[in-house]
């Protein structure tokens, strides 16, 4: 009994950052049901300034025992009896996701949203949710910290209160309801099939060998269903695009990256330890993703449904990696994810640059916008060729090294599926220029509509995108730093 | 062998271009300047490298190397990318022509109006970026410069062009993509495929490299890889190489461009604003031609040899079907457009007869048909910035109007047809001669290729002969437009057409630089 309590308290102890996280969501709670009389402007600026400080402390801790655990390879903390491991690469995730956070916190201020103080709450918890989701390798604490997170992102998309917000709030609602009950059914089978919720161990990937593979394959195909549907990735990408239109966008830059980035984590933690070969399902998955993303994407006026689609289609580009079953392939996803979070988060504030003047999303309203700012229509096209992954920017390496995992694991296996996803993943990549180089087209082609005025931004927000700007292309000229970074994570 | 020649006249240009970007839009005519005084530079220092360079070595000179990238993969080994920089016989002489094509560009580009700015930033982008691509010896970095050559030149063809330049800028951006992502899946083959032999003794790891002189050497290859040159490797039922052969060809074949992958040229062409024209048809349109030989030709000379009456057929079509639809038109930029088609036809019936007087050839007509086509192409813009019109009905009897003109463009059509002292009679002559001598193609190959001299014959006299003599007459009363050439245009033309024909009555200038090179590449077939 003493044994089982010291156990807590120690994983706690390593926890600590974590749980701060929580201590931080009851406190505004509190603030906020029990004081009557508020001034909101200076609570809610305490409240971003505090989260601001959490975030930033708690990233330099997680980087402080990043390094501690880089040292000592073996070094895995098994916490709260096995529920929970605490290695470098969840550390590493955790830092990735603190950036994403401290970003869209950034995004939302500098833009002047006006937010009510449930919205620092709540987005506490997400974080918290997502870090518990990249610790863990346990089915029941995936479920809990997965439907944490989906609670407190229903709650933000339709934070706005408008029509059309609820009605993608509502489609956000319904399929994350039906993609965590299909989750919870293949866990169920799984669980059935093994005896065991530890998806590391060694007696699940034992006990799973020893059933049909046809059954083993369903029963994997939905238990990562709920997985998916965080990913964007086809057969459960619906909600994207319309989620992604109606919802205000800080918050869409932070969905777009963050859950994928633990989702991606979890993933990688799955098909390590899977024994079958779930390669075929995986490879259409793939590619009926970066074709409905591409194909659907060339049809789009209103850019953030554009982007949406886009998600879909490097959601696709993401699971490559995982395809080529390699360490290699590994890898490259998360160098991927990692180069992926600094292009999203700038494309989504690039978008909500432009809606400051214009008032919409549409593309038509973009016209001649790069005329009257040439920082905008510069930074238009740095983003756009690195979503499409054209040198010189990171986008390029990113896929680059995705396809090299690929062609490698092509070579050793010599399954021609592999050579099909990897010559079709990179002829997409050519039709996606189509569409995402319709913004800085309009931007710089079109003449405005009103005659030439200039347009000036402010230089903090000029300022926050060229951070991401400079990001994009000097992980290009110099990925040596990240690469080496990546290599010396090990898994749990 | 350090110095840093090759990189300056990268890198001049691009903080040129930063430099226009960054200078206030009060400045606007020293723009022009700028950009003119980077080209000039640019040219003084391909002029030293010209003077300076071995004639007697085949390997590369100059060269300049740095670590760059070094990724570890587990226990597949290293991936290394460095930037290597250096020269041989082969891009040589494609180094010198874009030195002078971006020079007559700069000093065309003076007559650009419309946001001089980000024009000149762009243009200086291009060149910087073109050059590049001529002296990288590393694939990665030979991509890198291939595929950022687009992005300029989709914007300054979509903003400065005529009436349908959107469309004409995006077919040219997605089917020239389309093609590098075929030579990038090959790319990333042939890396996984070869190991750099000192490095990975060095290291104790396979180090796979992008270097182009480790990807020659058939020693380089791994065991059991694809595209291993001694075990065939089958994909799909395709021996492996034969696939990447195939991706290269295809790939750098809508570069050239050769028929049928040729349907972007016209349209990019006609679109364009002059200067760019001249930059397209002088210097863009060999980069394929040069990775053809480098990349297609280089690294795979086994499939090659088996293959190659696929290229010579490409080669003949092209210039059969380019000169009759050159016939057929009434604008007189589509048919130097289809004209330009044509005559890169005979550089792929050069490389194709994989003789030393065929590929010398095909390196000459590069050479030669940069000078000629951006004459031609300067032609056309004198015109169209008279009257903006291109017709050829439109014009009558010019020659009494605008004599200098017609002298030049006596020189540059003469040059295009292959009238003996100018660069097209050299060009053809030696790639034909390689058709008759060589061992893999017959000699049907080689004379329908003469039909198409007629035929180029036909059209340029044809439309000397509408557009320039008889009475003076213009299509709805622009007599008055049309003065004689001004200064610039006088020293543009008038230089290139002095340069031709020095060159055209001493090819050796040309042969002198690639012949060594050029040996040494056959040896390995």
């Amino acid at each position: 009994m003493l044994e089982k309590l010291s156990h807590i308290l120690f994983s706690s102890r390593l926890l600590l950052p974590d749980l701060l996280f929580g201590v931080v969501f009851l406190a505004i709670v509190a603030t906020i049901a029990f004081s009557q009389k508020l001034d909101v402007e200076r609570t809610y600026r305490l409240f971003n300034m505090l989260i601001i400080t959490v975030l930033i402390s708690s990233g330099l801790v997680f980087y402080a025992l990043f390094e501690f655990y880089k040292q000592d390879f073996e070094s895995v903390s098994e916490l709260f009896g096995q529920l929970i491991y605490l290695d470098s690469i969840s550390l590493f995730f955790k830092i990735i996701i603190s950036i994403a956070s401290l970003a869209v916190l950034i995004h939302v201020w500098v833009l002047g949203y006006k937010v009510v103080g449930e919205f620092y709450a709540i987005f506490m918890a997400l974080v918290w949710g997502l870090f518990i989701m990249t610790m863990t390798t346990n089915w029941l604490m995936l479920y809990v910290s997965l439907e944490l997170v989906s609670i407190c992102s229903y709650i933000l998309v339709v934070f706005n209160k408008e029509k059309d917000n609820s009605e993608a709030g509502i489609k956000y609602l319904l399929f994350g309801a039906t993609s965590s009950a299909i989750m919870l059914y293949g866990i169920s089978l799984l669980y059935g099939m093994t005896g065991t919720l530890n998806f590391v161990g060694q007696e699940f990937a034992t006990f799973l060998s020893q059933n049909p593979t046809w059954i083993v394959q369903i029963a994997v195909f939905m238990t990562i269903g709920g997985l998916l549907f965080k990913l964007s990735a086809v057969p459960f990408h619906s909600w994207t695009p319309d989620v992604y239109e109606a919802t205000p966008t800080p918050i869409v830059a932070f969905l777009s990256i963050a859950p994928k980035a633990a989702v991606i984590l979890v993933l990688i933690r799955l098909f390590s330890s899977l024994s079958i070969d779930f390669r075929m399902i995986m490879a259409i998955i793939i590619m009926a993703s970066i074709t409905i993303g591409n194909f659907s994407a060339l049809w789009q006026t209103n850019t953030k449904r554009m982007l949406g689609y886009s998600t879909i289609a490097h959601a696709g580009f993401m699971l490559v990696g995982l395809l080529a079953t390699n360490p290699i392939g590994i890898q490259s996803t998360i160098f991927y994810i990692t180069t992926y979070l600094f292009i999203t988060l700038a494309a989504f504030l690039l978008i909500d640059l432009m809606a400051l003047k214009t008032e919409s999303y549409e593309l038509e309203s973009l016209r001649g916008l790069g005329q009257q700012n040439t920082f905008l229509g510069l930074a238009a096209v740095i983003i756009m060729i690195a979503l499409v992954g054209l040198p010189p920017t990171v986008g390029f390496t990113g896929k680059l090294l995705l396809f090299t995992a690929l062609w490698e694991s092509y070579q050793s296996s010599g399954s021609n599926m592999l050579l099909v996803v990897l010559i079709f993943g990179l002829l997409n990549t050519a039709i996606s220029i189509f569409y995402y180089i319709n913004i800085p087209y309009y931007m710089i082609f079109k003449e405005p509509k009103i005659g030439v005025r200039y347009y000036p931004i402010g230089f903090i927000r000029n300022g926050f995108l060229l951070i991401f700007l400079f990001f994009i292309i000097y992980l290009f000229l110099s990925p040596s730093g990240l690469i080496n970074l990546i290599e010396s994570l090990k898994l749990a | 062998m350090n110095n840093f020649l090759l990189s300056a006249l990268i890198f001049l240009p691009i903080a040129g271009s930063v430099v226009v970007l960054f200078l206030p839009s009060t400045f606007r005519d020293s723009f022009r300047w700028i950009s003119l005084i980077v080209s000039v530079i640019n040219l003084l220092n391909i002029l030293t490298l010209y003077n300076n360079f071995d004639r007697q070595v085949s390997n590369y000179q100059f060269v300049e190397q740095h670590e760059w990238i070094r990724m570890s993969l587990g226990n597949l080994g290293v991936l290394s990318i460095d930037y290597l920089l250096g020269v041989d016989g082969i891009n040589m002489p494609m180094v010198l022509l874009s030195g002078i094509i971006l020079l007559i560009g700069s000093i065309s580009s003076f007559t650009i109006e419309y946001r001089q700015k980000a024009y000149h930033s762009l243009y200086l982008l291009l060149s910087g970026s073109i050059i590049g691509c001529f002296v990288s010896i590393d694939f990665f970095l030979f991509f890198l410069f291939f595929e950022f050559m687009l992005l300029p030149m989709y914007f300054l063809i979509g903003i400065w062009g005529s009436e349908h330049r959107e469309y004409a800028a995006i077919k040219f951006f997605i089917y020239t993509l389309v093609g590098s992502i075929l030579i990038l899946i090959v790319m990333i083959g042939l890396s996984m495929s070869v190991k750099d032999p000192f490095f990975s003794q060095e290291m104790g790891r396979t180090v796979h490299t992008f270097d182009f002189r480790q990807l020659t050497d058939f020693n380089n290859f791994i065991p059991h890889s694809i595209l291993h040159p001694y075990e065939k490797q089958m994909i799909f039922g395709v021996p492996a190489r034969l696939f990447a052969f195939i991706l290269l060809i295809i790939g750098f074949g809508i570069k050239l461009p050769s028929v049928p992958f040729h349907t972007w040229l016209p349209d990019a062409h006609v679109e364009a604003p002059t200067p760019v024209s001249v930059v397209l048809a002088g210097i863009l349109l060999k980069v394929g031609a040069y990775g053809f030989i480098r990349i297609a030709y280089g690294f795979f000379p086994d499939i090659a040899y088996q293959f190659t009456y696929i290229v010579a057929g490409a080669g003949v079509i092209s210039i059969i079907y380019g000169a009759l639809n050159a016939l057929a038109q009434e604008d007189l930029k589509k048919m130097i457009a289809y004209s330009s088609i044509s005559h890169m036809g005979f550089v792929l019936l050069g490389l194709a007869s994989l003789t030393l007087e065929g590929v010398n050839g095909a390196i000459y007509q590069m050479f030669g048909h940069g000078l000629v086509s951006a004459m031609l192409f300067l032609v056309a813009g004198v015109i169209y910035d008279r009257t903006y019109n291109r017709l050829i009905k439109n014009f009558r009897g010019l020659s009494s109007a605008m004599p200098y003109f017609t002298l030049a463009v006596a020189v540059a059509f003469f040059g295009a047809l292959g009238l003996p002292t100018l660069p097209g009679f050299m060009g053809e002559f030696f790639t034909i001669l390689g058709g008759f001598q060589s061992e893999i193609l017959p000699n049907w190959v080689s004379m329908l290729a003469m039909l198409g001299i007629v035929l180029s014959a036909a059209y340029f006299l044809w439309t000397l002969q509408r557009m320039f003599f008889g009475t003076f007459w213009t299509n709805s009363n622009q007599e008055g437009k049309m003065q004689d050439l001004d200064f610039r245009e006088i020293v543009m033309l008038y230089s290139l057409s002095a340069f031709s024909i020095i060159i055209g009555i001493f090819p050796s200038l040309i042969f002198d630089i690639s012949g060594v090179s050029v040996k040494a590449f056959l040896n390995g077939f």
